[in-house]
């Protein structure tokens, strides 16, 4: 133990001071990916696609069959492994890697009594729920960028660069590919991060983030299920996931249809706006 | 005694008369309602520049609520909060900067180091330079004695490492106030010692500092203010040495002749009493060496006078224990549910 080793004390004026916000969102981002389950997620969908890949090989038509070679290339191509790893995500995965990360910004953070440093420090309200969509932002395009980058290696690995066959049966340049594993990259980022707008809303209301992952998940299952009933149509559009399964092989059709992504962007953004509207105006309100 | 009369005999502190220390944080009326449950009700209370403040009170009394509602983390239901002058919670972003605290216990991340905990509080400072940082990390760790665990995660940190990590966290930057909730939760005695420790240190320093507790001794031992707070409401405040002389002042004197000690001091209308090993003499209207000069002019052998003082725990037991039969209208607040707002 030592002596307290000050400067001087400033003296109180009613100047505000601000912590910078790019060392709030650096210290935000360092403590996310430190987070050991934040990485053991991100390791389980990093090895997603090379499992689809080398499966589909494994259990592709036999050698004996004329056009197999034909089909099993055109299923593991640099292209259809990310884009079909992301088909197969979306349905659960992917959303639980942003739902956890938007219920431990918050209600992770209160559970143990963290949150509290920083309101404290002080950090305003606002700034505060900024820092942690950012932080949900990072987790979705990590998670989506890592499912992009292991899925493109395990194509190229598996068939090479070239004739990357589309389901309209065209071939693809790679720089063509690249895009469109881009595309989808961004595409699907945006989904998550309605997915964490609506994570971060709910965990602004409560300490417990397991029932912010449960109603989260269990929100996304339920709409998937409604999605089902014809009968339920006038309500489709509302639906987050709607088009989720849908939208990906357009990516992989020649020449690209937008249609679908476009409306699915649009809903993500809706969900985006209410969802971080609700976060604004309850943490704001919230007795920290 | 009851409590109006502690009220009379106590003056607030720095009340707006002249030549009054300045005042850093102060409550008006402040009152917080959870659900059915009355956390604080109507607290007036004011910390004087300077001073070492003690919050004395029970479990639930609304000592965290209270210091909770001064740092804007809550907002009062009614009622208004200053920090050095500007309300709160409104003015958070050119107060709470200067303000360090340790409220309800150290949070940290538990799968992270002491020191990364602290480097990630660090970022938030807003009066630390980012060149700075690392610096006043490691400076904080030394102070409280950390140092050799600073690199060991959280997660594995006894109680009393997790207390002076969150003491750690509110010393970061140099500060004007340092509010302190149960500083000493879980130390050992050595641990104690070093907080008493910390905080003379920031009061020769000229920092404000406010401790709640519920340990008398530790109040006793460190601070120059006392706030004693029960079932919501101020039930006491001012100096210590001021509240403690706050009952009937009192001289002890050891006499073998104590009965020939009492009729002479009776005799000159000075009231007093036997006692184990003397008489006890009552104050209130006479000096102390008045009664030691009637004494030895009757001829009685004094071997020892002493003041005699209250202790801050009789003090407290009379505030906090006979409330209910001074204040019937309070008792309905027993039948409410006090856990939670500590």
């Amino acid at each position: 133990m030592t002596a307290i080793a000050w400067d001087e004390t400033p003296e109180v004026t009613d100047r505000r001071h601000r912590a910078p916000l790019s060392r709030l969102v650096l210290a935000e981002v360092r403590w996310i990916f430190r987070r050991p389950r934040t990485l053991v997620v991100l390791a389980l969908l990093a090895i997603f696609p090379p499992i689809i890949g080398i499966s589909i090989v494994l259990a592709g038509p036999g050698e004996a069959s004329g056009e197999a070679p034909l089909f099993v290339a055109a299923a593991t191509s640099a292209l259809s492994i990310p884009l079909g790893s992301f088909m197969m995500l979306m349905s659960l995965f992917l959303p639980l890697a942003v739902a956890m990360a938007g219920a431990d910004a918050i209600a992770g953070e209160q559970s143990v009594g963290a949150l509290r440093g920083w309101l404290v420090a002080p950090v305003s309200r606002g700034r505060l729920l900024a820092v942690k969509v950012f932080g949900v932002l990072a987790v979705a395009l990590v998670a989506a960028g890592l499912v992009a980058l292991t899925g493109l290696t395990t194509g190229l690995i598996l068939n090479g660069m070239d004739g990357i066959i589309t389901l309209s049966g065209t071939t693809l340049g790679f720089a063509d590919a690249l895009g469109r594993i881009g595309l989808a990259v961004a595409w699907v980022t945006l989904q998550l991060l309605a997915v964490g707008a609506v994570a971060l809303a709910i965990s602004t209301t409560t300490e417990h983030p397991m029932l912010v992952v449960a109603l989260v998940l269990g929100g996304l299952i339920v709409s998937q299920v409604l999605s089902v009933f014809d009968s339920l149509s006038w309500l489709h559009p509302f639906l987050l996931p709607e088009g989720w399964v849908a939208a990906m092989p357009q990516l992989m059709r020649d020449p690209v249809s937008l249609d679908l992504l476009g409306e699915g962007a649009l809903r993500a953004a809706c969900y985006v706006v209410i969802g971080l509207s609700l976060a604004y105006a309850r943490i704001v309100t919230r007795d920290g | 005694m009851t409590r109006d009369e502690l009220a009379r005999t106590v003056p607030a502190p720095a009340t707006a008369g002249a030549g009054a220390r300045p005042v850093v944080a102060r409550t008006k009326g402040v009152r917080k309602v959870y659900r059915s449950t009355i956390a604080v009700d109507g607290v007036d209370l004011e910390v004087p520049e300077g001073a070492v403040v003690g919050m004395l009170g029970p479990n639930g009394s609304g000592k965290t609520t209270t210091i909770r509602m001064l740092l804007g983390l809550v907002r009062p239901t009614e009622g208004e909060v200053e920090l050095f002058g500007q309300p709160m919670p409104e003015s958070a972003e050119s107060t709470l900067p200067h303000v360090g605290a340790l409220v309800e216990g150290p949070g940290f991340h538990p799968f992270l180091s002491g020191r990364d905990n602290l480097l990630r509080f660090a970022a938030a400072e807003p009066l630390l330079p980012s060149a700075k940082i690392t610096a006043a990390v490691t400076n904080a760790l030394e102070l409280v004695g950390l140092t050799a665990a600073a690199d060991r995660r959280y997660r594995g940190y006894s109680l009393g490492m997790k207390q002076r990590l969150g003491l750690a966290a509110a010393l970061l930057v140099p500060r004007k106030l340092v509010v302190l909730d149960e500083p000493t939760n879980g130390l050992d005695p050595a641990g104690t010692r070093e907080v008493r420790r910390i905080i003379a240190e920031l009061h020769a320093r000229g920092t404000t500092v406010l401790v709640s507790s519920h340990l008398l001794s530790e109040v006793e031992a460190t601070c120059t203010h006392v706030i004693v707070l029960s079932k919501g409401i101020v039930v006491a405040q001012g100096e210590l040495s001021e509240l403690l002389e706050a009952g009937n002042p009192t001289l002890e004197v050891v006499t073998p002749d104590a009965t020939q000690a009492v009729e002479a001091l009776r005799a000159n209308r000075i009231p007093a009493r036997l006692a184990p090993d003397g008489i006890l003499v009552d104050l209130v209207t006479t000096p102390a060496p008045r009664v030691i000069e009637t004494l030895v002019q009757a001829g009685v052998s004094v071997y020892e006078a002493r003041r005699k003082r209250t202790g801050l725990e009789d003090l407290f037991a009379r505030l906090t224990e006979t409330q209910s039969d001074d204040l019937p209208t309070d008792l309905h607040l027993n039948d409410v549910d006090h856990v939670g707002v500590a």
